[in-house]
């Protein structure tokens, strides 16, 4: 594995900006869901850590799911935009507060499938959280409630998100000179 | 959902106890892999918060995946049982170094299985570590490689761990006072 300082291009959100922003989040989802339980789901692999971090700032009663999810066909969610389940939640939503919480979105595809197929379970509310929000890469139209930080359209790495399968346990989120970078 | 304050018998362990000894594992693991690429594979759901900690701490080069299980039928798993897997991996673990993240290992019966299956994918190297470990439950051999701290044989909850799915976001490991718990309907 080649040391990420040899390919960063620079640091977008360091460590105390994202554990504030994510405090902060947890602190508004708490006021916004008062006096209700939650079900966060997250989005294996890369939702981990954010959600590990979310909930420990949230003060409302909640449990929490995990969902899996891979595309039909080949590359990262081409094709159709449908999304197979590999793992499916263990808790039935229906008539529940839901929150799904994801690292990143961008075309927004894959979330709004999630979003469209969990609501045919009839949850009593459904939103989405994401960490990053590249909204010039969007190309379906997805209503995310709560967002970290808008972020250029850059191939990021760190807090649980992945270059091939590295680096997700770095501290910051930094984009990558892939030029530099050697898989 | 009752405030945890209702149902705490005792704080077993602090979140900087916790926090110091994920250090500590971390930086033995990264000595013990030195110059090698790891696999950490967390056992969904209790060991996320767990993995999530130590994984900051593990310098080496290192990747994560996922596995879900439940056991057949109704009731606790027996020894010697199977265990169903819900979630396989995602990774082909042949000829890789392996290191099983869990956040208890009580009974053992699990894990023994998850080990004996995995083990029949030939990997370099497969070892264990937990976080707790109630030794006193032990029904199946496991052996452990890392473990973080030895508990008795009391009900906890926290940093990860859940009753009945709730309070898995404390920063702390707690045991349940059982007499003052009112499981949800």
């Amino acid at each position: 594995m080649q040391d990420y300082r040899e390919f960063i291009d620079e640091i977008l959100v360091d460590e105390k900006t994202i554990g504030n922003r994510v405090a902060e989040l947890g602190a508004q989802i708490s006021h916004d869901y008062a006096g209700q339980e939650l079900l966060v789901v997250c989005l294996l692999r890369g939702g981990l850590t954010f959600s590990a971090d979310l909930t420990r700032h949230l003060t409302i009663p909640h449990t929490l799911d995990c969902m899996s999810l891979s595309s039909y066909g080949i590359g990262h969610y081409a094709s159709s935009g449908n999304v197979r389940v590999n793992l499916d939640l263990m808790t039935n939503i229906e008539g529940l507060n839901v929150l799904l919480v994801e690292d990143i979105v961008d075309s927004g595809r894959t979330l709004a499938h999630v979003l469209q197929m969990l609501r045919t379970r009839e949850p009593r509310s459904l939103h989405a959280c994401v960490l990053l929000d590249k909204k010039y890469r969007r190309e379906v139209p997805v209503e995310v409630t709560y967002v970290g930080f808008d972020i250029p359209d850059k191939y990021v790495f760190g807090y649980g998100i992945d270059i091939d399968e590295y680096y997700r346990h770095l501290s910051f989120i930094a984009s990558a000179d892939l030029k530099k970078y050697k898989k | 959902m009752q405030d945890y304050q209702d149902i705490l018998s005792e704080i077993l362990i602090d979140e900087q106890t916790l926090q110091t000894r994920i250090r500590e594992l971390g930086e033995e693991i990264n000595r013990d892999y030195q110059g090698k690429d790891l696999l950490l594979i967390c056992i969904l759901r209790g060991g996320i918060v767990f993995m999530v900690d130590l994984m900051r701490h593990i310098t080496v080069p290192h990747q994560i995946d996922f596995m879900a299980v439940s056991s057949y039928g109704a009731g606790v798993r027996q020894t010697g049982g199977s265990v169903r897997l819900s979630l396989d991996l995602k990774t082909d673990i042949r000829n890789k170094d392996v290191l099983l993240v869990e956040d208890i290992v009580d009974s053992g019966n699990t894990i023994a299985y998850v080990l004996e299956f995995l083990h029949t994918r030939q990997p370099r190297s497969l070892k264990v570590c937990t976080l707790l470990d109630k030794e006193e439950r032990r029904e199946a051999s496991v052996p452990i490689n890392y473990r973080g701290f030895n508990i008795p044989n009391k009900f906890v909850f926290g940093y990860g761990l859940d009753l009945d799915e709730y309070y898995r976001n404390l920063p702390f490991i707690a045991v349940v006072d059982l007499s003052k718990y009112h499981p949800p309907a």
